[in-house]
């Protein structure tokens, strides 16, 4: 029995990453209708900024936390003018996007080897590294903290969402952005909202990866696995993404733990393409035309 | 008037070669002759490789002149023929055809590379020349995949599996435990590898395999399989793949409360393996080709320094014990015959300064070598983690 509690804590541990990544690609889709493949990239900016605020500046870590979330933030919006905007005038299909995503994502993977080096660099030990235990369970400082931070930035999210006038104006696009821009709501603005929101997220789980693993160019490599629980939860759906991140999580660890750890993305992959032929919109995604 | 004497060089040149190539069929390397025995080594002595490539041609020059000063080998004086391979497998087979053909060497030493050990395959055959490579530790180099033997490749240093009993072999008969897990990648030929050899030396020697996780190159959490492990309660934890996955599943295990041993292989040692891991690895073994503190090891270093004043690089004591086979096969075939000596490439036994070398006969490797067994300590002195020489230790 606690063998299969420390699954389950491993399980959430792991989908709570994939979650806070995984709601990045479920805001940009929600409204532009395709996959943003540069989100990997600005986790692993994200992560590099935390890193080197700890380190120049005597700072706290709720300090570093919030300057890779700006900083992140702040390379999403870039990345949104330099790649998407000029595609989105010309009224590009959603191909173009997402090869211009691509082709982001291996330039920022590449400026970082390019200048910082291709090594991995540690966090500095921030917590104390004894994990809490309970009988034969434990549970790591940083898991609980990423769980609740996780919880807390997507609550946020979710309050900005729902209780705002921007996310009123945000939910208005993800129905119809052209319905939207007729009754006079600004989706340019909702667009800048969208990256700048999508790229704090990105910052914080990328610190918050690097500082439980460790930072190296290559770390956005992870959100493959997060763009598929996005796409499994239903692309498009905030909740979505979250239960599809952390269902993802649970079958991953369990069908490790209890088939076989050489077949695990074999099991864990052919159950996802099994509930996508079922339920092609995902778990909780509503139905749309033409998906990215 | 260039393009004639041009002309007239060429012709030269040609009929040259053509004179020493007839006159010398088997004749260069003859015994009669108190000609020197020249011994052939290609390497790396431009490009990205060359810092280990000169550092491999020195110390061969430094041996040979040692050996010279002594009184030779068969009452003859050796000769150094040194070609670049500039990295290059390409290259590497253009180098050896020279030695082969022109230079009529007795046999070759390196490269280091085991792109440009395989290339050599065909060229050594053909001429009937042996070769015997430093650093390449890919199987396939001596070994064809149908598990026959390349006749005129050989080695001194251990493969990848070979590791795999190694640590096995200390795992049980020294540090005496009873139950091992794996945790290994299932992506990597060297885990497998590693991995394989392991549990096959670990269970002939009555030891149990209780639980065996993989994972594939690039994940980052391994706790699912971590956990499984801990419920097996093994003594000792083989991780055979590279010391970023290494430190990552080491902090993991121990956060999951995990006081198991740790062991592992020369995928390990990296500049940033103990910033990233070094408590959680405290207390762990690694399988590596030699120790540089081994009190065997710095004779080498001290006269390589005095004679060229820089530190030497791994392939100092690796071509040092190719040097010190070659030179028993010439002794134990009495002849400088190319034949003679790959003959007697299996029949020597020497002692050099990275363990007991003995090739094989089925396998052209060196069987039983005695590897280095590294135990990671903290230094209380400096506060910073390092590997501490335990003893040598070999397979069998």
């Amino acid at each position: 029995m606690s063998v299969f509690l420390q699954q389950l804590i491993n399980g959430l541990s792991i989908g709570s990453i994939y979650a806070l990544m995984a709601v990045g690609y479920s805001l940009v889709y929600s409204i532009l209708n395709f996959s943003n493949f540069a989100h990997g990239g600005v986790i692993m900016l994200g992560a590099y900024i935390g890193l080197y605020a700890l380190h120049l500046l005597p700072m706290s870590f709720l300090g570093a936390l919030i300057i890779a979330a700006l900083g992140a933030g702040l390379i999403a919006v870039v990345l949104e003018k330099v790649a998407y905007s000029p595609l989105r005038k010309r009224n590009a299909p959603s191909l173009y996007f997402i090869i211009s995503a691509m082709g982001a994502s291996i330039f920022l993977e590449n400026l970082v080897i390019a200048t910082i080096g291709p090594t991995f660099k540690t966090y500095p030990e921030i917590f104390n590294p004894v994990p809490f235990t309970f009988g034969s369970i434990s549970v790591s400082r940083i898991d609980v903290l990423m769980f609740v931070i996780a919880a807390i930035s997507l609550a946020i999210l979710v309050f900005i969402i729902e209780k705002t006038k921007v996310g009123l104006a945000i939910r208005a696009c993800s129905y119809s952005s052209r319905g939207s821009n007729l009754m006079g709501v600004n989706v340019n603005r909702i667009i800048f909202v969208i990256f700048l929101l999508g790229g704090m997220l990105a910052g914080v789980a990328g610190m918050l990866f690097g500082m439980k693993y460790t930072v190296y160019p290559q770390i956005g490599v992870i959100t493959n696995k997060s763009f598929i629980a996005a796409v499994f939860g239903g692309l498009g759906s905030l909740p979505g993404a979250v239960v599809g991140s952390l269902l993802l999580g649970l079958i991953e660890t369990l069908s490790s733990a209890y088939i076989a750890s050489q077949y695990r993305d074999l099991i864990a992959f052919t159950l996802l393409i099994v509930v996508l032929v079922i339920r092609p919109s995902g778990i909780m995604g509503k139905i749309t035309e033409d998906k990215a | 008037m260039k393009r004639k004497w041009t002309l007239f060089v060429s012709i030269l040149m040609v009929l040259l070669l053509a004179a020493t190539g007839c006159g010398s069929t088997n004749g260069a390397s003859g015994d009669a002759t108190k000609d020197p025995i020249k011994i052939g080594w290609i390497g790396s002595l431009t490009g990205d490789q060359a810092p280990w490539g000169k550092c491999e041609s020195q110390t061969v020059q430094m041996l040979i002149d040692e050996t010279n000063a002594n009184g030779g080998v068969l009452g003859r004086q050796l000769e150094l023929v040194a070609l670049d391979t500039k990295g290059d497998a390409n290259e590497a087979v253009n180098a050896v055809k020279r030695l082969v053909s022109q230079d009529k060497v007795c046999a070759i030493l390196g490269p280091n590379a085991s792109a440009q050990a395989l290339a050599i395959t065909g060229v050594l055959e053909s001429a009937g020349v042996s070769d015997i490579a430093t650093v390449a530790t890919n199987p396939k180099i001596t070994v064809k995949d149908d598990g026959s033997v390349n006749k005129y490749n050989f080695r001194v240093c251990f493969t990848d599996p070979y590791q795999g009993s190694v640590a096995a072999g200390y795992a049980a008969d020294v540090l005496k435990y009873k139950n091992a897990a794996i945790l290994y990648d299932v992506a990597s030929d060297y885990s497998q590898g590693f991995m394989q050899y392991f549990i096959e030396t670990f269970e002939a020697k009555g030891g149990t395999i209780v639980a065996k996780e993989a994972f594939k190159a690039g994940d980052t959490d391994f706790r699912p399989q971590l956990t499984k492990i801990k419920k097996a309660n093994p003594d000792v934890i083989l991780m055979p793949y590279y010391y970023k996955e290494v430190a990552l599943s080491a902090n993991q295990a121990r956060d999951l409360g995990i006081t198991a041993t740790l062991m592992g292989g020369d995928g390990w040692p990296s500049d940033t393996l103990f910033e990233m891991a070094g408590k959680s690895l405290e207390g762990s073994y690694v399988v590596n080709h030699f120790d540089y503190n081994d009190p065997e090891v710095k004779p080498l270093t001290e006269a390589y320094i005095a004679k060229y004043g820089t530190t030497p690089e791994i392939n100092c004591y690796m071509v040092h014990d190719a040097y010190k086979v070659l030179l028993a096969a010439i002794e134990k075939a009495g002849s400088a015959d190319p034949q003679a000596i790959t003959d007697a490439l299996t029949q020597v036994q020497v002692k050099g300064v990275t363990g007991t070398i003995k090739l094989g006969e089925k396998t052209h490797n060196p069987e039983g070598k005695e590897a280095a067994i590294q135990k990671i300590q903290l230094n209380p002195e400096t506060g910073e983690y390092e590997y501490a020489f335990m003893q040598k230790y070999g397979a069998n």
